[in-house]
């Protein structure tokens, strides 16, 4: 019996296939010769061995999970099935497991790991920084960490909402068993995990040159280490496109009596917004990257001027998908921030009508602003006020989400827990985001601002000061509801205070040395920006001790303390607090039926509260 | 435990849930994945003629570079055709007529394959590569690109006609004998009730994502061959 587990279809066995399968790719693209394929025998470099050697170890790997068995089944004839080792035990967690809070946790762990080697990246950056010359790294390995850094982080916190919570939560939100393709569900969250892995071995190739937007002519001019960039984003397209779907599918077909599209959580608008963009986007990403892997192994000329391609096409479908997926990265956080703040704040949610309308007003519009991203590399100044005006349009329906956070926030009972100040913070941070794109939207203040350090403060007061501080308050939250155990509130809250002191002093003042001219992507910079700099890596290290305060406390929390928690710790009127800590494999015993509000904090939960709501349960 | 559920409640309860519920999840993710498919295809509609309008160097189209007219109707007729079977199978198989559906589902499968294998032809004869010009590099990848969708869809056509095909002599509420289950190895029946009931359902979500392929392959053909 051991035996057969251990060669069964399992991460073990993932993992051998896979490496078998990277071999035999390897080899057979070594046996290719043609016309146009001869210069590789001049570099030493083969793409095509490369490009096959990842798509076959990721289909050995899959194979190994066991993912090849429903397929092939199906063309055997076998009627369709559900479910995949729901019930048995811890091993779950490793394999292919169809329970949508198994993958949920999956995730978390998962994207935590990558996550924490991004920021393990950043605090290099930054070492190197210390000084205003090149010290650790020459260029081409500073750009390298700084590609791999950006596009490990972008890359995963793609999912790093709807992975770990919309996974979890949404079936249980909406009253449902299951999610609509459960399978797809696991494939989305092995996908992300090779394509995590396939990232990081670009170091053994060389690295990639062009940080995370992987621009053309450098991305077909770059070494091997470029192709590991490649099928990373693509994997993490496809993961996304699949993630999008079975979001959508879920919520359209899987809703409980009671559950219309006037009850559902803001979360799950939240998640049917950033699944719209991520169904309609990522193919546009895939194809863009399958025209790069073609112009890198077949020699096709899409993006190389001389062969009659233009670079500029590159940027123009890169940002197609990019801008959209800059509010796939913000938009889940918006939902977890406003999903919390009716907690703490013991009151409905102020303006859902208004909210729900910023989300599908941001999802639209985002897919009309992409080429400001391009006003100084040769757009056309006719249609430069036109993206001007989309972009800064955008600014009105976040507003309206900003304006529904705060009508909440307004004499509510607010109680300061860890979830709230992180919500709380995100409102800080977020605020300064949005303000410091304004400049980046407006042409001529675009001109002087754009590549410089101001941009990317920029972004990640909206990336990291937006959504991982709504990732942390969503751990805080819903992870005691997720594991059944506590997580210890005081460090929590020196988690929490290290963590916004140290962001704020890390990347307030990289707006202003952005402001003064210090370059994105350079690894020297001016004599005059080095008092700026140093202060900027001290705080830096700080924020990412704060990290490991937190890593410290979930650990300690969750394995040695384990405090258990009741079904509703937080006084919510969620569904999900209705059920047990940790929820059970069928989530419940009879499908419930909504009640007609899904806010019901009223006059009993906060004296000199607003509004008296009648308290809907969900029945059964 | 609370009033929604507890720990203690056998597993068993997500057993044999009732098939319209994955009847609706077919329906629904078949034009999901369409809309999707749309965006997989504007990323080449947009470097097309992106790259027409630019003519960076002049080399957008030299005169060898001119794929067979003919290969390429062929492939895009072979694939409407695969549709429209799919189509009148659906009909057929509302009309209770499963054996036409059956032999129409067939046809539609040997079509879609010869629309890959003359693409295959088309690339093997053409008479230029990847290296001639935008075009060219647009063409290849489209097509390249529409290979793979069609190659889906023809697994999607298989998958679907062998379950018909298997379970030939059942009504759709017949139950399925225990190890026909699919899947993991460790279940020995199927967890939706009457999944033979879903060969109707299927045969609806495939039908209208062949038919949204269809449409694409139209619109490539137009592209590529007659602008």
């Amino acid at each position: 019996m051991r035996l057969r587990r251990l060669l069964g279809y399992n991460l073990l066995t993932a993992v051998v296939l896979g490496l078998v399968g990277f071999y035999v790719g390897w080899w057979l693209g070594h046996q290719f010769k043609g016309k146009s394929l001869d210069y590789f025998g001049d570099t030493g470099q083969n793409d095509i061995a490369l490009f096959l050697a990842y798509l076959t170890g990721v289909v050995g790997f899959l194979v190994g999970l066991g993912f090849a068995n429903y397929p092939l089944q199906r063309l055997l004839g076998k009627p369709p099935s559900l479910r995949e080792k729901e019930t048995t035990g811890p091993g779950r967690y490793f394999g292919l497991c169809t329970d949508h809070k198994v993958v949920g946790m999956q995730y978390l762990i998962g994207i935590g790991v990558f996550i924490f080697i991004g920021g393990l990246n950043a605090m290099l950056i930054r070492f190197e920084l210390l000084s205003p010359t090149s010290e650790k790294f020459n260029a081409n390995n500073y750009l390298t960490l700084v590609g791999l850094h950006g596009t490990m982080m972008i890359g995963m916190m793609t999912s790093g909402i709807l992975g770990p919570f919309a996974n979890y939560l949404v079936p249980i939100m909406i009253g449902a068993r299951r999610m609509a393709f459960p399978r797809i569900e696991a494939l989305t969250f092995w996908l992300l995990m090779l394509a995590g892995v396939i990232l990081m071995t670009t170091i053994g190739y060389g690295g990639f040159p062009t940080g995370w937007t992987g621009y053309a002519p450098l991305n077909d001019q770059a070494n091997m280490g470029m192709d590991s960039y490649i099928v990373f984003f693509a994997l993490v397209g496809l993961s996304m496109c699949l993630l999008g779907l079975n979001m959508l599918a879920t919520v359209i077909t899987m809703r409980a009596p009671g559950m219309t599209w006037g009850r559902l959580p803001i979360f799950v608008w939240s998640v049917v917004s950033t699944s719209v963009l991520m169904l309609l986007a990522a193919p546009v990403l895939f194809s863009t990257l399958f025209m790069v892997a073609l112009d890198r192994t077949a020699q096709t000329g899409f993006f190389n001027g001389q062969a009659g391609g233009s670079a500029y096409l590159y940027q123009n479908l890169f940002w197609i998908f990019g801008h959209p997926e800059v509010y796939v990265l913000a938009l889940p956080g918006m939902g977890i921030i406003l999903e919390i703040i009716v907690v703490f704040a013991r009151k409905p949610l102020w303006g859902y009508r208004l909210a729900v309308t910023g989300m599908l007003g941001v999802t639209l519009l985002s897919f009309l602003v992409w080429q400001h991203h391009l006003f100084v590399s040769g757009i056309n100044a006719d249609l430069r006020p036109f993206y001007m005006l989309s972009t800064e349009l955008i600014s009105i329906p976040t507003g309206l989400i900003f304006i529904c956070a705060l009508g909440t926030l307004w004499q509510g009972r607010i109680r300061l827990t860890v979830p709230m100040l992180f919500a709380l913070a995100w409102l800080f941070n977020f605020l300064i985001g949005g303000l410091s794109g304004v400049f980046l939207s407006d042409v001529p203040s675009d001109v002087t601002t754009h590549g410089s350090f101001f941009s990317m403060a920029h972004f990640h007061y909206t990336i990291m000061g937006g959504l991982l501080f709504a990732f942390f308050a969503a751990i805080y939250f819903w992870v005691p509801k997720m594991t059944g155990y506590a997580i210890n509130e005081r460090w929590g809250k020196v988690h929490f205070w290290s963590m916004f002191i140290a962001f704020n002093s890390t990347f307030g003042p990289l707006l202003v040395i952005g402001f003064l001219g210090m370059p994105r992507r350079a690894v020297t910079y001016a004599g005059y920006l080095h008092g700026g700099n140093t202060w900027v890596s001290y705080s830096a290290f700080v924020l990412g001790a704060s990290m490991l305060v937190f890593i410290g406390n979930f650990v300690w929390s969750q394995v040695f303390a384990r405090v258990p928690v009741g079904p509703n710790p937080w006084g919510s009127k969620s569904i999900e607090w209705e059920l047990p800590s940790p929820v059970p494999v069928h989530n419940f015993d009879r499908i419930p039926t909504f009640g007609p509000d899904p806010y019901p904090y009223g006059v009993a939960d906060a004296p000199g509260g607003r509004a008296a709501v009648v308290p809907a349960r969900p029945t059964l | 435990m609370t009033e929604l559920a507890d720990h203690s409640t056998d597993y068993g309860i997500v057993e044999r849930e009732a098939p319209e519920v994955m009847a609706r999840n077919l329906r629904v993710a078949a034009h999901l994945w369409a809309s999707a498919t749309l965006f997989f295809f504007a990323a080449f509609l947009f470097a097309y003629f992106y790259l027409r309008t630019l003519d960076s160097s002049d080399v957008w189209r030299p005169t060898h570079v001119d794929p067979s007219l003919t290969l390429g109707t062929l492939a895009v007729v072979a694939l409407v055709a695969a549709a429209a079977l799919v189509r009148l199978g659906l009909a057929d198989h509302r009309a209770e007529r499963r054996s036409a559906w059956r032999i129409k589902g067939a046809v539609a499968l040997v079509l879609l394959l010869l629309a890959v294998a003359l693409q295959i032809a088309e690339w093997a004869t053409q008479g230029f590569g990847p290296t001639d010009g935008p075009y060219a590099s647009v063409y290849i990848g489209w097509t390249a690109l529409l290979a793979v969708f069609v190659l889906g869809l023809a697994f999607w056509v298989e998958t679907t006609l062998a379950t018909s095909i298997r379970y030939r002599g059942m009504g759709s509420e017949a139950v399925v004998p225990a190890g026909h289950a699919s899947g993991d190895a460790d279940r020995a029946e199927p967890d939706i009730a009457n999944p033979v009931s879903l060969i109707r359902p299927e045969l609806e979500a495939l039908s209208s994502y062949a038919m949204f392929l269809a449409g694409v392959g139209v619109g490539t053909w137009i592209v590529l061959y007659l602008l």
